[in-house]
């Protein structure tokens, strides 16, 4: 999957789980840019991302979760 | 005062020990110690001795642990706020407490409209960490929980509680040494921060904390980890959030697995002992007003464990407390029979912060052995068995009437966890809007249905017992303290 599409995912996930689109997918983009993005959505942003993309993230990888490149990288290597 | 000269020893003994490790920062005792003397000569230049009630912003670093020390030493007692939390609710416990000056570590002045003591890069040459003379009726702290009317209610605690409390704690035997490595994971707002901190600073040991920017749960299993922690003491609900990682878990280093602040249920405890395979995993009780936890139960790992519903005991009474267990008219109940659990001893609290209506109504002397004893009302449903161990039945006030029967909300909760297996669910009793109270459900998960759910709650369950509305939650809310905020999910049904 290329990292456009992984990205276009991203985005309607975290737009369902947040109710808006006042974001911009940049590698440097991190939770607290982001309204609403709290612990507890986090948990939400993460199952839904492991549904949707059908991988499992282990505790560990959560940690390392520091923006949006990390998590695209994590995924990408999920695949 | 003896405790705080046990912590001046501490400090003065293990030097080149570390006291806290903050965003993989170690910080020795040495460090901790120039910085408690720094903090403390600010203190002495700006507080005058009748300013007895200082405000400290609880920010997650060295300078907000080294002030509370510094205080005490001063014969201060602090009152946690949280720059985080309602800016009306900080002003009407400032406003309560009467608090003129407030000791700030945050890089701009959270309260304008308070004399700001900051205490960022505060540091000394030396280390001068003598005790005040300090009494023991003096206040270590005054933490304010939330009011059933809206406004906050203040607990103070002395001295001599936190004094009674600290020897409880070391009679238990959970013992901690100068070569520990502790978690301290709560909000300095919330009590159990308390014994996370203090506990280890009395024996050198170190405390563990979490960045306010980290998602809790996963932190708490990389220190673990990767500093491989031996004490910690936690809230349930880390455990809930942790479950379906439960098989990446492997701490042999821990030594005692503490659990506090909400019932425990036994399923959950015997899956995380597989993970801390060579741990005491420990279940205490208490409520702030008896400073921090008061009865204890230690988790048999080759026995049967007490519990009631799915919840683990909370044992016995701890060495400075004396528990009761009354009917409405204050008489004790017989052992086995249901009742209001009730605490006294030297952890009890002198009262609600200037707040005599609660005081009268939550406070009650009683004889006892041939003495007039004061008791607490701590509005926690409990039973008593022959051994002595306390089952935990529910709140007092989780109690609903339907339709005229006394309904128990962790029963309906007990069944339909054990129905759903590993999801977890929370019954609700609202008021609906012909003002008859109805019980919700709100189950942690996706939609499902559930007809296969009721069908087997109509089994376990008599007809007034089972839930009317249901309710899915993704994720349950967690209130500050990290506990399941009930009050939210509760809105969910208005």
């Amino acid at each position: 999957m290329n990292i456009t599409t992984i990205k276009e995912k991203i985005s309607e996930i975290l737009t369902a789980i947040l109710e808006h689109t006042n974001f911009e997918l940049h590698d440097e983009l991190t939770a607290k840019d982001v309204d609403g993005w709290d612990s507890l959505s986090h948990m939400m942003i993460i199952t839904k991302i492991e549904e949707e993309f059908g991988i499992r993230f282990k505790l560990r990888d959560l940690n390392k979760l520091k923006n949006m490149g990390s998590l695209i990288t994590l995924i990408q290597s999920k695949l | 005062m003896d405790l705080i000269l046990t912590i001046q020893k501490s400090i003065e003994e293990h030097k080149d020990h570390n006291a806290f490790c903050i965003r993989h920062t170690y910080y020795t005792y040495e460090v901790f110690g120039k910085i408690i003397s720094g903090i403390r000569y600010k203190i002495q230049k700006s507080v005058d001795a009748s300013g007895h009630i200082i405000g400290l912003v609880t920010n997650d670093d060295i300078y907000t642990y080294a002030s509370i020390i510094a205080l005490w030493l001063e014969g201060k007692a602090y009152v946690p706020l949280h720059p985080d939390f309602p800016e009306n609710r900080n002003q009407l416990i400032i406003e309560q407490a009467e608090i003129h000056t407030i000791l700030d570590s945050s890089q701009h002045q959270t309260f304008a409209n308070c004399s700001t003591i900051t205490t960022d890069k505060v540091s000394c040459s030396t280390i001068d960490i003598a005790s005040k003379e300090v009494s023991s009726d003096d206040l270590a702290y005054i933490f304010f929980t939330s009011g059933t009317t809206g406004t906050p209610k203040g607990v103070p605690i002395t001295f001599d509680n936190l004094t009674a409390f600290i020897d409880a704690f070391w009679a238990l035997e959970y013992s901690i040494t100068s070569n520990d490595r502790c978690l301290q994971m709560f909000e300095l707002t919330f009590d159990l921060s308390v014994l996370s901190y203090l506990a280890p600073l009395l024996k050198g040991a170190c405390v563990y904390t979490i960045p306010k920017d980290e998602i809790k749960y996963s932190y708490i299993f990389e220190l673990m980890e990767d500093y491989e922690l031996t004490f910690a003491l936690m809230v349930p609900s880390i455990l809930q959030y942790l479950r379906p990682y439960f098989d990446e878990i492997d701490c042999p280093a821990m030594k005692f697995s503490l659990f506090c602040g909400e019932a425990l249920p036994l399923d959950i405890t015997e899956e995380w002992s597989r993970c801390v395979p060579n741990a005491t995993i420990a279940n205490v009780y208490g409520p702030t007003e008896c400073t921090i936890f008061c009865t204890d139960y230690t988790y048999k790992r080759t026995e049967p464990n007490k519990a009631y519903n799915g919840i683990l005991t909370i044992g016995k009474d701890m060495k400075n407390t004396k528990t009761i267990i009354i009917d409405e008219d204050y008489n004790e109940v017989p052992v086995g029979e249901k009742g209001e659990l009730c605490l006294s001893g030297g952890q009890l609290t002198p009262g609600y912060w200037k707040n005599e209506k609660k005081n009268k109504s939550t406070f009650f002397f009683k004889e006892y052995n041939n003495e007039q004893i004061k008791f607490y009302k701590t509005g926690d449903l409990c039973t008593v068995d022959e051994d002595g161990d306390i089952l935990y039945l529910g709140r007092v006030d989780f109690q609903a009437k339907i339709q005229g029967y006394r309904v128990e909300l962790s029963e309906i909760e007990y069944h339909a966890r054990a129905a759903l297996q590993k999801i977890n669910a929370v019954a609700i009793a609202f008021t609906n809007k012909i003002q008859n109270t109805e019980i919700g459900l709100a189950i942690e998960s996706k939609t499902f249905d559930t007809s296969e759910l009721l069908n087997g709650l109509k089994k376990s369950l008599p007809q007034y017992m089972i839930p009317t509305q249901i309710k899915f939650i993704d994720t349950f809310p967690l209130n500050t303290n990290g506990k399941t905020d009930r009050n939210k999910i509760k809105e969910q049904f208005l």
